[in-house]
């Protein structure tokens, strides 16, 4: 049997405290360990001194009530409570009355304080760590995912699940694995799972999954092996993060930087030109100060005269025509609006009637197999009437000039296609400067250069594109994409 | 003082330009005669002319040629001339004259050999002497 001081001894080691209450007079005396851990009681009364200063004001009134149940009626308690140590700070102990077997012995209950801080830390950082990834989850929509590849089952969290929309008792199928992934993403899914089933290689990508509905989304795929004691692989587990919004985000922006990327390019090669085109002129001017400044007599003065007049004249158009592009562009804010081919075109050709009587041009159109589009009214009678002009400016020298113009659908795709029978161009040699800004092909004195540039950027500013055949001699092809 | 330039060459579509050049070399008399092309192609169908007949006293001493040209632009012109230059025994200096201030004009015109210097419009009276002189004592 052990002594009270090996008992004693013991009950320290395991950092457990106690209290002797008499029964009947109900004092209490300290052990020795309950002292050293919340010091002497200041006072004669060490019940009122715990209730007051040691024990943690939440829990008084309970720790009131269970006392006094032992004390009246013998009746076992246990209560996890907050004590204030030594040092000033409360710790978790457990209080509960030693079990009075010796039935004998009643006038003495003994009450246990064990110190169970560390426990219960260890509880709440369970709690809280669990709770912190729950949210997390919820938050991040991380699902996550086990596939048992000996077994060929797959299991889902409920997060996992909700991001697929399935109800929570849905239950994958292992065979219908794949068609959870868009399909254009087999290939890359199948391949990915594959090299971690087989190589343990981890995988994190980007995919399209689809609904339990077939509605489209992104997500992030990473997956681990999952090794058993011998080192095989006997699964594949990992989370899906629900990327959509990012991504199509993204998406859009790559979309809209591309826009950008092109407008900017556009207009430094729109800066570019319109500096090079007046500097043309202004060192022209220069030029002629300095032979006025060398002219000996009144007439060589004079005979420079006609050069200002002509710089002056040339100035202009080139403003003007700066200043046309600019307008045009600047169209942009004008919105949409269902317009018939057949009305645009007899909108321009009522404005070039007399270009088109003087070179007895013949224009056909077929709009039947697309009548109307839905685009700013301004651009397309713009671009209706360049490449008009266009074709007409540059018929062959020996035929009539002919336009055929029809527009299709093609693909879900709507087309324009405006054909001549002019003398054409190689290609070869131009195509890629053809809708540059000043750039003219032919020794034709009616060329200025700019007409394509702002049918490219009429075209381009909605969305579509603009393409060239040509044959020399034949006649020339535009395409345009709306 | 070497001798003096006997035939000068203009490849430019800018008329004003190429009058007032022409009165330039007029009043300073910086050359006993002139070649104008309004583009790359009419004086390059001279040159393969030349090359034929291997006339080469009609050949310039020096080239005057603007990069933004109908047709066939000065680049092109470079590169097709480049092809058939080896063929004549004559010295001909050639300068690239624009008023394109875009240094990416300049970088790829600089890496053309047979280009002397890339010129900016307006080139000065003065300017022009001195290229004048330069060639003469070459």
């Amino acid at each position: 049997m052990l002594n009270d001081l090996q008992l004693n001894s013991i009950l320290e080691d395991f950092d457990i405290a106690y209290w002797k209450v008499n029964l009947f007079s109900k004092k209490l005396s300290w052990s020795d360990h309950f002292s050293a851990l919340v010091g002497k009681p200041g006072t004669n009364e060490p019940f009122e001194y715990f209730l007051k200063e040691i024990l943690h004001p939440d829990y008084r009134y309970d720790f009131r009530l269970y006392f006094d149940k032992l004390t009246s009626q013998n009746e076992p308690f246990s209560l996890e409570l907050k004590l204030k140590l030594n040092n000033g700070k409360y710790r978790w102990f457990e209080c509960r009355n030693l079990k009075n077997k010796d039935h004998s012995n009643r006038e003495t209950a003994v009450l246990l304080f064990v110190n169970i801080h560390q426990a219960k830390r260890d509880q709440y950082t369970i709690e809280e760590n669990f709770f912190y990834y729950h949210e997390t989850a919820e938050m991040t929509s991380t699902g996550g995912w086990y596939v048992d590849t000996l077994h060929k089952n797959i299991y889902w969290d409920n997060v996992t699940k909700k991001i697929v929309n399935c109800p929570i008792d849905y239950q994958p199928a292992y065979e219908e694995r794949l068609k959870f992934y868009a399909p254009e993403h087999h290939q890359r899914v199948l391949s990915s799972f594959e090299k971690c089933e087989k190589y343990g290689i981890p995988f994190k990508i980007e995919l399209k999954m689809l609904s339990l509905h077939n509605k489209e989304f992104w997500v992030r795929a990473t997956g681990k092996p999952v090794y058993n004691e011998e080192q095989e692989i006997i699964g594949i587990r990992g989370v899906y993060q629900d990327i959509d919004e990012n991504k199509t985000n993204e998406l859009n922006l790559q979309n809209s930087l591309d826009i950008i990327a092109t407008q900017n390019s556009r207009l430094f090669n729109f800066a570019h030109v319109v500096s090079h085109h007046l500097r043309s002129h202004s060192s022209n001017l220069s030029l002629i100060v300095e032979l006025l400044k060398e002219a000996k007599t009144e007439a060589d003065k004079l005979e420079l005269l006609p050069n200002v007049v002509d710089i002056a004249d040339n100035l202009d158009t080139a403003i003007s025509q700066l200043n046309e592009i600019v307008n045009k562009q600047s169209l942009l804010s004008k919105n949409r609006r269902i317009i018939k081919f057949e009305d645009a075109l007899s909108g321009v050709m009522a404005s070039t009637s007399s270009l088109i009587n003087r070179e007895n041009a013949k224009i056909v159109a077929e709009f039947n197999a697309l009548e109307e589009i839905s685009y700013i009214s301004e651009y397309l009678e713009s671009i209706l009437l360049n490449l008009i002009t266009n074709a007409i400016k540059y018929k062959h020298p020996g035929r009539k000039p002919v336009i055929y113009i029809q527009t299709y659908i093609e693909n879900d795709k709507e087309y324009l296609e405006i054909s001549d029978n002019g003398m054409g161009i190689d290609l070869d040699q131009y195509g890629d400067k053809m809708f540059g800004m000043y750039k003219t092909f032919h020794s034709n004195p009616e060329a200025k250069g700019i007409g394509l540039f702002i049918t490219k950027n009429q075209v381009e500013t909605l969305g579509g594109s603009i393409s060239v055949t040509s044959t020399v001699d034949v006649g020339t092809t535009f395409k345009i994409k709306f | 003082m070497g001798q003096k330039v006997e035939l000068a060459c203009i490849i430019d579509d800018d008329k004003i330009y190429v009058n007032l050049v022409r009165k330039i070399i007029e009043i300073k008399k910086l050359s006993e005669n002139l070649l104008i092309f309004k583009n790359g192609k009419e004086a390059l169908d001279y040159f393969q002319l030349i090359m034929g007949n291997m006339t080469e006293d009609k050949l310039p001493d020096i080239i005057f040629l603007d990069l933004n040209m109908p047709v066939m632009d000065g680049w092109e012109f470079l590169s097709e001339f480049i092809k058939i230059k080896n063929n004549f025994e004559k010295k001909i200096t050639l300068y690239v004259v624009s008023s394109s201030i875009d240094p990416r004009d300049l970088e790829r015109a600089k890496s053309f050999n047979m280009v002397t210097d890339y010129l900016i419009k307006p080139i000065e009276l003065k300017k022009f002497e001195k290229i004048f002189e330069k060639n003469n004592a070459a």
